[in-house]
């Protein structure tokens, strides 16, 4: 795929491990302490143990992958080859090698041309002296 | 079961009756299109340019002028997306019902990205178009270098094949 298009592909990724992030941190968050009067509500013995470690680890394995992108992003940006001169030095670029493009075209035709008389001579002459062999006739 | 038949076909093929002997007597094909038109109601230009994003609506993050720095202005706004992403994380913990502000500014940062890299698609054709010259132009150079060895080749050939006939008589 070419740069442009995995650049492309890249700043997609980084959105939706943004909101998949965003989304999965606010989702799983455990509610707020409102004030001291309100006690804390009793906890859910099944699985307490393991939704704590998983809130723990998960916004790190997000974060990190989050930033893993930007990286790649930046390795990507630094990968463009884009050279200094910009649109006018292009197009100047673009004439020159068509007119070279032109001449070389030219003279490929003259070859050509040059190739395909001295190919029906040499088949005319070909043919005249295999004629001349089957009459039994002696070279000139 | 409503079923309708197929239009008949368009009733210009009379025209082309004696076509094969007379190629100018039938019409010529329509001139391409200029400008716009219309295709089943809807109004198409041919004149395909990127619109530019205040047409779109959208503020511009990247400072404008003639020639944009691209790499530059892609690493800061990547930057910049990083620390929105943060502040939104942040704005979530203290003041949870202001988040619309933060995700409308992401998703400013997020098109002006896209835009920017949309813009630099004209550049990569034109530089397509340098590379297929370079390489025709190669191919062609070869071409004129194969026919002028053949040609010596055959000349080489012809002259062995007349001295040996001289020698024969």
């Amino acid at each position: 795929m070419d740069i442009i298009s995995q650049l492309q592909e890249q700043v997609n990724t980084i959105a939706a491990l943004a909101f998949n992030t965003i989304g999965t941190l606010q989702r799983d968050a455990p509610p707020v302490r409102l004030s001291p009067n309100y006690p804390e509500p009793p906890p859910t013995a099944t699985n307490a143990a393991e939704d704590a470690a998983n809130l723990a680890e998960q916004p790190q394995l997000m974060s990190a992958a989050l930033v893993k992108a930007a990286k790649q992003f930046d390795s990507l940006v630094a990968a463009l080859p884009l050279t200094e001169g910009g649109e006018e030095a292009q197009l100047k670029r673009i004439a020159e090698l068509q007119a070279e493009n032109d001449a070389i075209g030219q003279e490929l035709q003259k070859q050509l041309e040059a190739a395909e008389k001295e190919h029906k001579q040499v088949q005319e002459l070909f043919s005249q002296a295999t004629d001349d062999c089957l009459n039994l006739k002696r070279p000139d | 079961m409503a079923t309708a038949t197929y239009p008949p076909p368009p009733p210009y093929y009379r025209l082309y009756k004696k076509y094969l002997e007379d190629p100018k007597s039938a019409p010529e094909p329509p001139p391409p299109i200029e400008g716009t038109y219309n295709l089943f109601g809807a109004t198409y230009t041919t004149d395909d340019v990127l619109p530019s994003l205040e047409e779109q609506g959208v503020r511009q993050l990247y400072p404008k002028g003639p020639n944009v720095d691209f790499k530059k202005e892609l690493r800061s706004l990547n930057r910049e997306l990083l620390l929105h992403i943060l502040e939104l994380a942040d704005i979530l913990v203290e003041r949870p019902s202001q988040y619309a502000r933060r995700v409308e500014d992401i998703s400013l940062i997020f098109k002006n990205l896209h835009h920017l890299l949309n813009s630099l698609r004209p550049h990569q054709a034109r530089a397509t178009l340098i590379h297929i010259l370079e390489l025709q132009i190669h191919r062609r150079k070869q071409a004129v270098e194969d026919i002028k060895r053949r040609r010596e080749e055959a000349q080489k050939l012809l002259k062995e094949a007349l001295g040996t006939l001289e020698g024969q008589q």
